[in-house]
């Protein structure tokens, strides 16, 4: 290219009159097979990734994104389970070192420990060799950490009940409550909504309370002398109150 | 006719140079799994770039919808899956996609690890990928309240906890990310909200250049 | 360079903008199609809403109806009050005008106009209309009032979709 003196510019611009040609350039001359980034690998590149788009856009078509219903913070028997690539450290908070007077161990000095190496590796092997055959000391140290981490997720979700999971967070049909009327009010201080949920349509520990079809009298049954998980003695109000409860239970429904 | 109209252009700001300066670098015969099956592990870092573009893109979109509050975030992402046409398939191409990334991201770090191509003199280059894997784990944290579903909540609640026991600043690191010193409800919404979207994309693409600008300087890493 | 190198460069940059083209249809397709939605859905519409006003007391005089409907916007569902100048024609038909001015969106009242008595008149810019909901030449809006559509069941009054005079 044209440069310094006599290098003409289109108009009064400081772009040069001089095309440079649009071609890519020859790497036949460099060592090996190398070839042009654009087009040729390119190509070769966008193709994987194409095949990968289908297969991508098939998962989300046969595996519709988990939707689970909405926060309700008053549901105290929820188990959360956070996403897989995070259960190795859930899993970690479990054991007796890493939790408890020890949470600090387990979710700072390790993940710390081995994130901070991660980072600094450069600075820890820093022999001139790269082929893995004669860095014993970085790459055992990688296969063990790999190990761990494969480990404690497997452990964590072998361990986990996948159905309970499943039922916990399911979507209820919900049924319009009037948080005013007195049935509800019985049901809040009697403590009916920490387990079966403000909305009431359950949690993990107790079923939904809409569309029951039991009758007042077996819901009030139910109420004192307790059922499956619930305890007897749940309700410690008058009989009229009592009945009040089992109507309102009673009659809740989708409609 | 498009020939005419790019030469147009050239003429006035000589575009040629600089998207050449993109295109054309050479491709060594050890990465291209043309020549060597086995160098398909160099595709990692390029498809997690791929799943990058995509996240960026399908999250965009979705904002079209979605609402940061706790009265209508859930609303709005039940509706948007249930009832908007493709609906399922973005918030799929964004859930699913989140998951993807981190997996070619582990298998990109394992192939950078495994053949030493973080010594000198890229060392920085590993610095840069290991932060945009925090920051891909962070995204993945904080994208995970949005739905405000059970899940959300209360796997949120467990993080918040986790960052409360951090010695000494605990507590007010905890209340700077919640938004409130007890309460796990909406401003820790809007917070994970406005992390997610603005905090944590803007110090990817800071991050992602760097990366491509090394990568681009130093060359790709030689045959072991 | 051989003619041979130039046409395999052309082949290779129109496979590659075809499968590039292939990866952007597939990634951005759902996704336009997911912001195009509320374009393409079909108008729903057409619900009659019941108001509180009894026909048999329609009078030739427009009266103000305030009625209140269910309104769905997306996820979110809300009670939305809207009114409208009703009166009855001479041959006994209901007229339900939509108070909306056409001329910038502002709320017209019946009569309120002193010096142009038994007209709808707009406070904003002066606009004008007949009883009929004929906008006055003169004034600024361009085009008549709305229509509700209406109906009549159990003698109350029901209004239905808005729609442009003349199409009621």
């Amino acid at each position: 290219m044209h440069r310094g003196k006599g290098m003409k510019f289109v108009g009064d611009s400081r772009i040069s009159a001089d095309r440079k040609p649009n071609i890519p350039k020859d790497y036949s001359e460099y060592p090996g097979k190398t070839e042009a980034f654009w087009p040729n690998f390119l190509l070769k590149e966008w193709m994987v990734g194409a095949v990968f788009l289908v297969g991508y856009l098939c998962l989300t078509i046969a595996h519709p994104s988990p939707l689970e219903r909405i926060a309700d913070p008053t549901d105290t028997a929820y188990i959360p389970l956070p996403d897989w690539y995070f259960l190795f450290l859930y899993q970690l908070l479990k054991y007796t070192y890493a939790s408890g007077p020890y949470n600090a161990i387990g979710a700072l000095v390790i993940p710390g420990l081995a994130f901070g190496a991660l980072l600094l590796a450069p600075f820890l092997d820093r022999g001139p060799e790269r082929s893995p055959a004669k860095r014993p000391f970085a790459v055992g140290f990688m296969l063990l950490a790999m190990a761990g981490v494969f480990y404690l997720t497997w452990e964590s979700a072998a361990h986990h009940d996948w159905e309970a999971s499943k039922k916990q967070g399911a979507i209820v049909e919900g049924a319009d409550i009037d948080k005013e009327s007195d049935g509800y009010k019985l049901m809040d201080s009697s403590g009916c909504i920490s387990c079966h949920g403000a909305e009431l349509t359950g949690g993990a520990g107790a079923p939904s309370l809409i569309d029951t079809g039991l009758s007042p009298e077996e819901i009030s049954k139910i109420a004192v002398k307790g059922q499956g998980a619930m305890p007897a003695g749940m309700f410690k109000g008058t009989d009229e109150e009592l009945k009040t409860l089992a109507e309102f239970v009673s009659g809740l429904s989708t409609k | 006719m498009l020939t005419k109209l790019y030469d147009w252009v050239d003429e006035r700001l000589d575009i040629t140079p600089l998207w050449r300066d993109i295109a054309d670098h050479e491709v060594p015969e050890h990465v291209n799994p043309a020549h060597h099956f086995s160098a398909f592990v160099y595709c990692f870092g390029g498809l997690t770039f791929f799943i990058t573009v995509i996240q960026i893109l399908s999250g965009m979109f979705l904002t079209m919808y979605y609402v940061p509050d706790i009265k209508n975030a859930w609303e709005s992402v039940y509706y948007l899956q249930n009832e908007v046409a493709f609906g399922q398939i973005v918030r799929g191409m964004h859930h699913w996609g989140a998951s993807l990334v981190i997996v070619m991201m582990f298998l990109h770090t394992l192939r950078v690890f495994f053949q030493g191509a973080y010594k000198k003199p890229r060392e920085l280059n590993w610095m840069v990928g290991v932060l945009i894997f925090f920051i891909m784990l962070a995204l993945g944290l904080t994208g995970y309240l949005l739905p405000w579903d059970m899940k959300a909540l209360f796997a949120t609640k467990v993080t918040l906890t986790i960052v409360e026991s951090v010695p000494l600043m605990g507590p007010a690191l905890k209340t700077l990310i919640a938004g409130d010193p007890t309460i796990v409800g909406a401003q820790t919404l809007t917070r994970f909200f406005a992390i997610h979207v603005f905090f944590l994309p803007a110090a990817l693409f800071a991050l992602l250049a760097a990366h491509f600008l090394m990568i681009r300087k130093q060359g790709i890493s030689g045959p072991l | 360079m051989s003619k041979h190198n130039v046409s395999r460069r052309q082949f290779l940059n129109y496979t590659l903008t075809g499968v590039g083209g292939f990866m952007a249809a597939g990634m951005l397709m759902p996704m336009v199609r997911f912001a195009i939605d509320p374009v393409l859905s079909a108008d729903k519409g057409g619900d009659y809403v019941a108001t509180k006003q009894k026909v048999g007391e329609l009078t030739t005089e427009p009266t103000r109806v305030d009625f209140s409907f269910k309104q769905v916007d997306g996820w979110y569902e809300s009670e939305e009050t809207n009114t409208a100048w009703v009166y009855k024609t001479d041959d006994g038909k209901i007229v339900a005008l939509s108070p909306i001015c056409k001329h910038l969106g502002c709320t017209v009242g019946w009569n309120t106009d002193k010096t142009n008595p038994n007209q709808f008149f707009c406070p904003c810019h002066y606009g004008r209309y007949t009883k009929d909901g004929m906008n006055v030449k003169g004034t600024p809006p361009v085009s008549p009032l709305d229509v509700f559509d209406t109906k009549e069941k159990d003698g109350i009054l029901y209004l239905g979709q808005l729609k442009p005079h003349g199409e009621a």
